[in-house]
Parts: C-alpha cells; structure tokens; sequence
C-alpha cells in the first residue's frame, strides 16, 4: 500500500516538475490525484506543416497549464499526435490518431484537426464514439453546413441518431472568400481578376466562394478561373499570361502552400505583374508562403478565419503570459490563441462534467457528457471573444481577419508575433500584418 | 488531320494576338528544353538496354540538390543575383555536379540493374522503381520537404520585348500595352545550352568509337561482347552520359525557377518519359523533339485553354500517336529481335 502511494506521489510530482520546467501553472502545484484525464491532440506537425501544428499545440498546452494542470483532483494531461506525412497533413494518418485517441482510455475529448480534408475523414471516427472534437481553424464549411457547393455532406459525416460531436471556434471559408472579395474590391479597387485553385477540397471551396461573392461585388465577367495540379506544375507562366490578356490586375489564389499555392507568385515579376495583389486563405498566411513568393513576397495578403488576437485588447495580457513561458521564435501562430479556446473550452466541459459527479472511469458515459456540455456552450469568454455554439457546432463569433505582407523592423521581427519569412533567409524581415477584419456574426 | 487543325487554331491565335502567342511559345520552349535535356537520359538507356530506368527522374533532381551546397561553398546563398564574377564558378559547378551525378548513376546500374541484366524484363523495372524512391527519399531525408530556394544566378537581362496591342478581333480587348513576356537572357541561354547538349550527344553517339559501341551494344549485344566490345564499360558510360545530361538540366531547372523541392523528379520524370515516348523511345532527335512539343502544348493549353486539363491534354495525345503511330513521331531505335 505504501509504496504504492508514494509511486503516485512520485507520478505527480513528476507531473509537477514537468510542468515547472515548461515554466508552467500560474495555479501551482495543484496537480491531481484522482487520476489523469488527456485532451487528446491531433495536427500536421513536422516537416513543412510543423509551422500549423506546433504553436497550435501550444494553445492547448498553455490552456491546460492555466487550470494549473488539474481539474476537479484530476490531473490534466495532453495526447499529443502529429498527422503530417512527409511535411503535409494526411487524412489516414489522421484516421489512425482519432482511432489511437478513441482507444486510449485516458482521453475525453479533443482538441483538432488542423485540416478540413483530415476533419472529414475524422468526423466518421469519431462521431459514434462521442468523442468531442474542437478545431481550432477547419474552415471548410462542408463539415457543418449542407451548402449547395459542399461535394460532401455533414450529415453523411455523421452516423444517425448520434449527437454532434464536431464543434469549431473559427468561421469558414464561405466567410473567408467573401471577406477577400469585399476587400480585393472595396479597398483596393480590384476590377476584374484571376481566380486560381490547386485542386484540393479547400481550394477550390475557398476559391468559389470569392470568386462568388467578387461577381456579386463587380459584376458579370470579372473573373477568369483556372486550376492547376500540384503535383505536376512547376511553371505557372502561361496561366499569369491568361489572366493578364483577360485584363485581370489581381490574383486570389485558393491553396496552402505545400501545394505550391505561392510559387506562382514568384514568376509573376518577370512577366511585369510582380506589383499585382495575390490574395488568398489562411492556407498561405505562412512563412513558407512569404519565402516560396521570393522577389514578389511585398503584395501578398491572406485571410484568416477568426479574429487576430494580437488586435484585440483584451487578449493582450494573455498572450503576454503565453510569451513568457513559450519564448520560441516560432512558439506563437495564427491559431495558437484559437487552440487556447477550444481547450479551455473543453477543460470547461470537463469540469462541469467532474462536478455533476461523472465519472471519467466510465469512459463512454464521461464522454458523452463532456460532449454534451460542450454542445452546451453558450457566452463562453474566451481570449478571442465569446463563443456560443450551434445545432451544427459553429461559433457565434464569425470574424475573419486580413493580413498583407510588409517589410518589418527587426525589433518587430524578433517579437516573434508575425509571420515572417524564415529566419536568416533572404525574406527574413518580410511580414503577414494585420490589415483589417469583417466581422459577419454582428 | 488533328495535327491540321491544330496548326490551324495556332495561326489563328497568332493574329488574333502576336505577342501573346510568342510568350505561350517562349515559355513552351524553355520549359521544352528542360524536358528535353531529361527525356535524352530515357532514351538513352532505354536504347541500349530496353529499361525505362524509373529513377532518372530523381537522378535529375538530384543536380539541383547536389548544386545547391556546391554553390554555397563558394559564398553562393539564395539571396545571391547575378553578377559577372559567378560565371566561372557556375560553370565549375556544372561541371561538377554533371559528373557526380554520373557517379551516382553508375553505382545505381552496378548495384540495381547490372546484376539483373539477365533476369526478367520485370525485375530491373521494379528495381528501377525501388531506386527511385530511394532517392526521393534520401533527398528527403537530407533537405526535408520544402521547396529550397536557388540563387537567381542567370542574368534577368531583357533580349526582346513583346508587348501586346488591342485584339484584332475585339476577343482580347481586355489585354493592355504592358509588356506580355520579355525574352531574358536566362531563356536563352537555357534552350541554347539544351540545344548545344543534345548536339554534341548526337555528335557523340554517331562519330565517336565509344558512340559506335553504343550502337552496336544497343542492335545486339551479344554480337557485340563477340567482337570485342565491352559492354559493361558501355553500358557504365551511357548511364553516366544520361545521368551528366540530367544534372544539367536539374541545375538549368533550379537556376531557372529559382525553387526546387525532392519530389520534383517524380513527375517531371513521367512528362519526360512521355516526350521520349511521344518522339519515339531510343531515338535522340525523338526524344528532343517529344520534349519541346510537350512542353508547347503544355503552354498553348494553359495560356489558352485551361491549366485544369493539361495533363488530360498531353497524354490524351500522346494515346493518339501511340495508337496511330506506336513507333512515336520520330520511329523507335531499338534492336530487331
């Protein structure tokens, strides 16, 4: 009996340690003994995606050590699992990580996945197992919302009878192209353009619904459309040339830039039309992006599904506090504060759930009221705004925000806040900043 | 009669819009070339030893790899534009990188073909795809899977410019005086290199002792080991010509775009298998040929049509001369059997 109380003691001192060492819990050592209950994890997190999934991860991480890394006597932990592939994020590894989350016993909810195409092929997995998944930036709105342009849909995500268990704390696409599209328009006085896509789920969703939303602004014959393979494309030339004769004098392109979504860019100055806009999707606001752009990275603007919390002034204390104990250059993201909500969000549900006396030994019991009380949230004050969620599990905060390349001083560089070409790179000290937002709850 | 019409529709376009078809042109040769200096290395081996040597793709990439940390010893990073002073060096590296991927090309034949000469034809295609996914993934492993940046090193001096007037027939009326493409130097110099490579390989292969061995291996290679031919010797020196030729174009390539990424061989491998095919395998004028026509189509189609159809495009023809004219447009090389 004895040793095995000090073997526990010895476990969550460890925990505490751990935890320390991260520079961690503002609640202290408050670490549990009741047992350990994970948020499991799932994102792209090496290779080229590691810049999505690391600093997203450590929203969740901070999330959990913000509630001093136990809730209710238990201890909080992370299940951590990367569905990158060779540096892109991979639907089937993704399976095989929900599958992995579903069967460990420790796990009652989770935080992910990055990637629309990976949530579609996860939300079929993880629905019957009432296993509450939050993405902290899926934007196709496919996985929510039967739209006439969706070429799936949720309901076939989702087994019969079971209750919603996919809930997201960004807007969607059909958000984020019409916000570009009022942007390319109305600030920056964008008449006719080029419309390109890379032949994924997300871009030509992404793409569609600007290219939609730019005909309503502009008119009938304000766009040429195009699409090219990824895998087989390496000169974009011949489709710039298309776009200038149509008498285009902007580019959105609907992509991520593992899909080479921002070498086109890099061509364009050598047919005369560097100056041009090229705008896009959250898929390019990286620092790939900035670095695949080369010589015509000035120019580029992305959007961002949801609010950037570096221009809301109530967030600034805690991601002043998520600074001091991630102090990486890369340790901060565009969805970091996101991936904060959504765990603190389900650390919520957890608890709410602890207190109405579940039991997390009862996996699937516990689960389902985890799921149920997160489907439940209603005024949630997160770091982002507040946060109510529909029948379908989208939020009640539709805010999309836009980001245009800059060349930064070094001061602002090094913060480490932005999104900058890589480090010691030619494009080191070029920029996504923050240009303006659309809110569409309002 | 296809062929006709098509003609046809390019002359149409060319009055529609001069400027506009002599930029899809320049940008279908350059890339043509490219695919070119990659499409001889099929051809080649497929020649003389009937393997469609699937890692030559790879082999191609592997220049550029193999260019980029060479380059730097010499101060070149990626920020790097062109200057004057550079000249020596690049062509150094060239030279450099031609013959290390040489090497790397005989070792790949001693250890995964060689041994296999005699076995099934099945056998060294499989190996030769294991090989390719070797070096894709030793590429990987090295330079992760990013695209890299190369230096600009090719001067972006202007040649010719081409600008574009009001359409003649109001079907372009959108296009404006800005200029459509301008003819660098760099362009230039990338067909031009292409075009003294596959001379002098032509050159090589019909007057030289080590080019009649080539032949002579290639129509039977039996006869040939009788008369004092060493084929081993033969066959090492025609995977290291192709793989040279495919390291020049893996340098030419990054130098041009300025970006290349691991994977880049895979499929710029399979349009040049396609060019060697479409000129007709194991034929060098073909194989040239296969490449600068694919890459015009190519080019025509996306400027034109649309970019979503390409590869439906290319290989819906290359079915079509296959189906029509299976010894490709130039007429196979390979030995009677």
């Amino acid at each position: 009996m004895r040793t095995l109380r000090l073997g526990r003691f010895a476990a969550v001192a460890a925990f505490a340690v751990v935890a320390v060492a991260c520079g961690g819990g503002t609640g202290g050592g408050g670490g549990g003994n009741k047992g350990t209950i994970a948020i499991g994890v799932d994102l792209p997190e090496s290779g080229a995606a590691a810049s999505s999934g690391l600093p997203t991860l450590n929203g969740v991480k901070y999330a959990i050590s913000k509630a001093g890394g136990s809730v209710s006597g238990w201890t909080l932990a992370v299940e951590n699992r990367d569905d990158a592939v060779g540096g892109s994020y991979n639907a089937d590894k993704g399976v095989q990580n929900v599958t992995d989350l579903i069967n460990n016993n420790t796990v009652v909810a989770m935080v992910g996945p990055f990637n629309s195409a990976v949530g579609k092929a996860e939300i079929p997995v993880t629905n019957p197992a009432h296993l509450t998944m939050i993405s902290p930036s899926n934007t196709n709105p496919c996985l929510t919302k039967d739209l006439p342009t969706c070429s799936y849909h949720p309901q076939d995500l989702r087994k019969a009878g079971v209750p919603n268990n996919y809930f997201r704390v960004v807007a969607t696409d059909d958000l984020q192209g019409p916000a570009m599209a009022d942007y390319a328009y109305n600030t920056l006085g964008i008449k006719k353009i080029g419309v390109l896509d890379e032949k994924t789920v997300f871009g030509i969703g992404i793409a569609d619904a600007f290219q939609a939303q730019f005909q309503k602004d502009a008119g009938a014959g304000s766009f040429k459309r195009d699409s090219y393979d990824p895998k087989t494309t390496t000169d974009w030339r011949s489709i710039l040339n298309g776009f200038k004769s149509f008498g285009a004098t902007a580019i959105y392109v609907g992509g991520t830039d593992d899909q080479k979504a921002c070498q086109p860019r890099a061509q364009m100055t050598a047919l005369g039309i560097g100056s041009w806009p090229y705008l896009g999707g959250d898929g390019i606001q990286t620092s790939q992006c900035v670095d695949d752009a080369a010589d015509s990275a000035l120019g580029v603007s992305a959007t961002t599904a949801g609010a950037d919390a570096g221009q809301i002034p109530s967030a600034a204390s805690t991601i002043s506090d998520f600074k001091k104990q991630f102090t990486g250059a890369n340790d901060y993201g565009a969805y970091t504060m996101s991936a904060y909500d959504a765990a603190s969000i389900e650390i919520a549900a957890i608890k709410k759930a602890l207190d109405a006396g579940k039991d997390p030994k009862k996996l699937n019991d516990f689960r389902e009221a985890v799921r149920a009380n997160v489907a439940a949230t209603n005024g949630f004050k997160g770091v982002l705004g507040t946060t109510t969620f529909d029948a379908k599990g989208d939020t009640s905060a539709k805010i999309i925000s836009v980001y245009g390349v800059k060349k930064e001083d070094a001061s602002r560089v090094s913060a480490g806040d932005l999104t900058c070409g890589k480090a010691g790179g030619p494009n080191a000290n070029l920029c996504f900043d923050w240009v303006k937002q659309f809110n569409f709850g309002a | 009669m296809s062929g006709l019409l098509a003609i046809l529709w390019v002359i149409y376009l060319g009055a529609e819009d001069p400027a506009g078809l002599i930029a899809t042109l320049v940008i279908g040769i350059t890339d043509g070339a490219m695919f070119a200096l990659v499409a001889l290395g099929y051809t080649m081996v497929y020649g003389i030893i009937e393997l469609i040597n699937f890692a030559h793709g790879d082999v191609f990439t592997l220049g550029g790899f193999l260019g980029l940390p060479l380059l730097g010893l010499f101060g070149i990073t990626s920020g790097t534009k062109f200057a004057w002073v550079y000249v020596p060096i690049l062509v150094f590296v060239f030279v450099l990188v031609m013959g290390l991927n040489g090497l790397v090309n005989i070792t790949i034949e001693r250890v995964a073909y060689r041994p296999l000469r005699n076995a099934p034809r099945l056998a060294p295609l499989i190996t030769a795809i294991g090989m390719s996914f070797i070096l894709e993934g030793a590429m990987y492993l090295w330079r992760g899977p990013v695209s890299l940046r190369f230096p600009n090193l090719l001067p972006d001096t202007v040649a010719s410019r081409f600008t574009s007037p009001a359409g003649h027939f109001g079907l372009n009326s959108g296009s404006t005086a800005a200029p459509l493409i301008d003819i660098g130097v760099k362009d230039v110099a990338v067909v031009i290199s292409t075009v003294v490579l596959v001379i002098l390989l032509s050159v090589f292969i019909n007057r030289t002792k080590l080019g009649k061995a080539m032949r002579a291996t290639a129509q039977d290679r039996d006869a040939a080991q009788l008369m004092g031919i060493d084929i081993n010797r033969t066959i090492s020196a025609t995977f290291f010509i192709g793989a040279a030729l495919a390291g020049a174009g893996g340098m030419i390539w990054a130098l041009y775009f300025n970006s290349i990424r691991f994977d880049l061989g895979f499929t710029t491998g399979l349009i040049a298998f396609t060019a060697a095919v479409l000129g007709g395998i194991g034929n060098i004028e073909g194989a040239a040929l296969g490449g600068l026509l694919i890459g015009i189509i190519r080019a025509l189609n996306e400027r034109y049509l649309s970019a979503s159809w390409s590869d439906v495009v290319i290989f819906g023809i290359l079915i079509m001369v296959l189906v029509f004219r299976p010894t490709g447009l130039l007429g196979m090389r390979v030995p009677e059997k």
